[in-house]
């Protein structure tokens, strides 16, 4: 079975927007037979390219989704990830590429490597994905694929070396010439399916000779015998093969192929090279964490015996349902087996399970390590693990972190409103940090997430998916109050209005605490208040930490401990104790000194050297803290937190600042108490707003 | 504890009364031992006392990444705050993350023009350090020119600037020759080395005093936390 798994390769293509991407891989998989006629990219007859599927992305001409296709070359199995080529999505690229073991590089031979191109190319760096390069292109006036094979290596500070040349340039450009084998290669036939190789023109024996040796002296450095092999002058296409993949494998090298993919050039040789020198799943070191053993690390093993692991990347609603992409890191998951959601505990039964050909779909009884798979009606969310149970073990983190911005949306109309519930709907879904519902006070409908930018991407899915246009109200950070100093408590609550009575009386302490958002102790003795009447007072108690009186945010970190109370036998109650519960609370709370509290974002922005003074300026600006800075051939990366109330306009001012060169991500870091200046203000808002709804 | 009384009792205190003064400012002060045995601890203790005297620090190092320095500095903090019981640990913790700035070089030498650059650009973005912690500069092939110049920007920013020199062997004797040879540039040098459980200081070279005295302090190599010897 392990033969299997060496036979797979998961590879992704990335590339600056329009260096051709989708063309390619429309022409891979015309060639693998998973296609049978080509379409292409901005919708000349229609279909659109296949692997181009949502709407949006049509629309744009560019891919958003990641979407996984299955194909075959050359008896090996080749799972295309279809990446985001946009540099906002940045959750879902880092997604991806966490599920795919080798990627292709696709550069215009005319516009060479763009910012766009660095960006994607730290990504992969980032995440040690060995990588292949395609020079697109070649037909377009003014290619050059010397000059971009040199940006490649200036630029990207990649150790790049052309493994073909080109057999005529620009209108010309007739085919490639295999510096391993010495052989031209042409590709005939109406869509370029029919592979001529012969000896190499007589004009480009020298030019030949002269890149191959280059080329050789590049390569050899990764193998000894391949060293040796040359001083002795019995070189094989084998050795040379060896020490390409071995290069390319340690991210050493980067080899680099050349075509045309709209003139059907030059794909073959190009899916030739990821079955020879991109990693199979085994080569390829994965970990996930064990939850069993305080999220440690565990190593994962490519072995379809062992115990299953498997994440759910990506999640679609399409014609066929809910479709679940999933990367299977370990064991084999079968039809009609069982398997357990490691977040939620859920057990599910696999029914329906299918490989993907963008949206075609082949049915298959099981899939083991290494392989994508679709999986069918299976409720879950993105970056969701799977096991057999036999192990607790997760691909990602489970801890899923509360919203820290929220912002209203109202749907144009009646029609628009039933969309808006189901877009929701599948959004809460697939995405456990997207939080949608109806805010008590107003009435609205309010969406909250952990950032502006995963807003944004969801009101824009809300449209394009569903066709709801909405109007949304300002982003609102969702703060926090909490208390500063321990306050004790001693509340009588009484009403004496004919009949029955209220009666209860609590005593005791608020203190701070550092984790969590609310402990009710109770260290009562004697029965001073009955054991029944305690689950009322805490009920009371946490009934107000809803909205706090200081900024009318939610109430966290305190701990509540009630030491003495009263009750009475005919008037006390569960009621007469959760009101005085509810008193208690609110007095000693104003009484505690409380603050406002404001989530602060993990920000790392990144850029060219020249830009440092300004990326930095940018986190200075924003009362951020700068952390670090990490200086690497020629790029910088600010390591800082910043307050989220600082981040909104950060991505336009950022592009501002740096003509567009720099990038960013940012993420939920934790929550901290604001300065003594804003709390001012902050409150001076909340009494502003209090005071007109009185007036109201 | 309070944090006014932690600085007053930290073993910094006796670091100092034993370098009679400590390194000062302007001048640079190398610590020198054997791989593994605790440079990095040994400079980020130092740095800590800075910071928790509200001095600002600038850390340059060639590791990796800023979070793993910076991970350095957060559990040597919170072994300080727990053994110490500091009051308030959270709001100095923050304050003290403000107060420094980390810069990583990975995969590459760590030249004297790129310090000056970083130091320049920390200056611009406001922030001017009070001590430098230079990890990973390759004394071995330093010149004494470059090293000048280092002295020089030190006094330029009044400003102690550490380095730290690895040393083939754990025992150390005296000043090492790669050392030596910048004589009178280096005010102050320090050796670490394993002695029972402990990691014992010793002063090796003493601004201009031919008293090395002992310095009473060591690194537990458990919490690697400076402690009272």
């Amino acid at each position: 079975m392990l033969s299997e798994v060496t036979r797979t390769r998961n590879i992704g293509i990335s590339a600056h927007i329009d260096s051709g991407k989708t063309t390619l891989t429309e022409r891979i998989l015309f060639y693998t037979n998973r296609i049978h006629r080509i379409h292409e990219v901005r919708g000349k007859d229609d279909a659109g390219a296949t692997m181009d599927f949502m709407e949006l992305e049509r629309e744009r001409g560019i891919t958003i989704a990641s979407a996984a296709t299955h194909c075959e070359w050359e008896g090996n199995h080749i799972n295309i990830i279809d990446t985001p080529g946009h540099v906002d999505f940045t959750i879902e690229v880092e997604r991806s590429l966490r599920v795919l073991d080798g990627a292709v590089l696709v550069l215009c031979g005319v516009a060479g490597v763009q910012s766009q191109s660095m960006t994607v190319d730290r990504q992969m760096r980032r995440y040690r994905v060995p990588r292949l390069a395609f020079i697109n292109k070649l037909d377009r006036s003014g290619a050059n694929p010397q000059k971009v094979t040199d940006q490649l290596c200036e630029k990207l500070k990649h150790n790049a070396v052309l493994m073909q040349i080109p057999i005529g340039a620009e209108a010309d450009f007739e085919g490639v010439i295999d510096l391993i084998e010495m052989k031209a290669c042409y590709f005939d036939g109406p869509n370029g399916e029919e592979l001529r190789v012969v000896d190499i023109p007589e004009p480009l024996i020298h030019e030949a000779e002269a890149a191959r040796e280059h080329m050789l002296d590049v390569v050899s450095m990764f193998s000894d015998d391949l060293m040796e092999a040359i001083l002795e002058d019995h070189v094989t296409d084998d050795l040379i093969h060896d020490a390409v993949r071995a290069g390319t494998l340690a991210q050493e090298l980067t080899p680099v192929f050349l075509g045309s993919a709209y003139k059907n050039k030059g794909v073959q040789p190009l899916l030739d090279a990821v079955n020879a020198y991109l990693p199979s799943p085994v080569d390829v070191e994965n970990t996930g964490i064990d939850l069993s053993n305080e999220e440690a690390p565990i190593a994962l093993n490519s072995d379809p015996n062992k115990p299953l692991v498997a994440l759910a990347f990506k999640l679609e609603d399409g014609r066929y349902g809910q479709l679940t992409y999933l990367r299977v890191y370990q064991g084999t998951l079968a039809k009609a087996s069982s398997i357990v959601n490691s977040r939620t505990k859920k057990r599910h039964r696999v029914g329906r399970l299918g490989r993907m050909h963008a949206d075609q779909m082949e049915e298959i009884s099981e899939a083991s390590a290494g392989d994508i798979v679709a999986l069918f009606g299976i409720d879950c969310a993105s970056g969701d693990s799977f096991t057999d149970e036999s192990v607790q073990i997760a691909m990602t983190s489970m801890h899923v972190p509360a919203p820290v911005i929220s912002l209203f949306v109202k749907p144009s109309d009646k029609q628009a409103e039933d969309n808006l519930s189901k877009a929701l709907g599948r959004f809460v879904r697939e995405d456990p940090t997207f939080h949608a519902g109806v805010d008590e006070e107003s009435g609205q409908t309010l969406i909250a997430g952990m950032g502006e930018l995963h807003l944004d991407v969801y009101i824009e899915r809300m449209k394009r998916e569903y066709g709801v246009v909405v109007e949304t109200g300002a982003p609102q950070v969702a703060y926090r109050e909490t208390i500063s100093q321990r306050t004790e408590f001693n509340t009588t609550h009484k009403k004496q209005t004919g009949g029955s009575g209220q009666f209860g009386r609590v005593a005791g302490h608020l203190e701070p605490m550092s984790e969590g958002d609310f402990e009710f102790v109770s260290r009562i003795r004697g029965g001073a208040i009955p054991t029944e009447y305690l689950p009322s007072v805490e009920k009371g108690m946490q009934s107000v930490m809803g909205k706090g009186s200081l900024i009318g945010f939610p109430i966290t970190g305190v701990r509540v401990v009630v030491d003495d109370g009263q009750s009475h036998s005919v008037d006390s109650s569960d009621m007469a104790f959760q009101a005085a519960g509810r008193k208690a609370f609110r007095e000693a709370y104003r009484r505690s000194k409380p603050i406002a509290l404001e989530p602060v974002m993990k920000l790392e922005v990144e850029g060219p050297n020249e830009f440092q003074g300004a990326l930095l300026k940018t986190v200075m600006q924003r009362r951020g803290t700068i952390i670090g800075t990490a200086e690497e051939d020629g790029f910088c990366r600010v390591e800082s937190e910043v307050p989220l109330s600082e981040m909104f306009g950060y991505a336009t001012d950022l592009r501002s600042m740096t003509q567009g060169k720099a990038e960013f991500t940012m993420e939920f870091s934790r929550y901290v108490a604001v300065p003594a200046e804003i709390q001012r203000g902050l409150v001076s808002e909340f009494g502003a707003k209090l005071s007109v709804e009185e007036e109201d | 504890m309070y944090r006014k009384f932690l600085n007053a009792r930290s073993p910094l205190r006796l670091l100092e009364a034993g370098l009679h003064g400590g390194l000062g400012p302007g001048n640079l002060g190398v610590v020198v031992a054997g791989r593994g045995v605790g440079k990095t601890s040994f400079l980020v203790g130092v740095a800590l006392d800075e910071l928790l005297r509200s001095g600002t620090v600038l850390h340059v190092s060639m590791e990796e990444t800023v979070a793993h320095v910076r991970a350095y500095y957060d559990t040597i903090f919170e072994d300080l705050a727990s053994t110490t019981h500091l009051e308030d640990e959270a709001r100095v913790h923050r304050e003290i993350d403000r107060l420094r700035r980390i810069r990583v070089y990975p995969r590459q030498a760590l030249t004297p023009d790129k310090l000056r650059d970083a130091i320049k650009m920390e200056r611009e973005a406001g922030s001017v350090p009070a001590l430098v912690v230079v990890e990973g500069l390759d004394l071995e092939t330093l010149q004494a020119e470059e090293l000048q110049d280092m002295k020089d920007l030190a006094e330029e920013l009044a400003a102690e600037i550490w380095f730290s020199y690895s040393s083939l062997d754990e025992r150390i004797e005296g000043v090492p020759a790669t050392v030596q040879r910048f004589d009178p540039l280096v005010s102050v040098v320090v050796s670490l080395e394993p002695q029972g459980d402990v990691v014992a200081l010793r002063a090796l070279k003493d601004h201009d005093n031919p008293d090395l005295s002992a310095l009473h302090v060591s690194l537990d190599p458990r919490t690697l936390l400076l402690v009272r010897a």
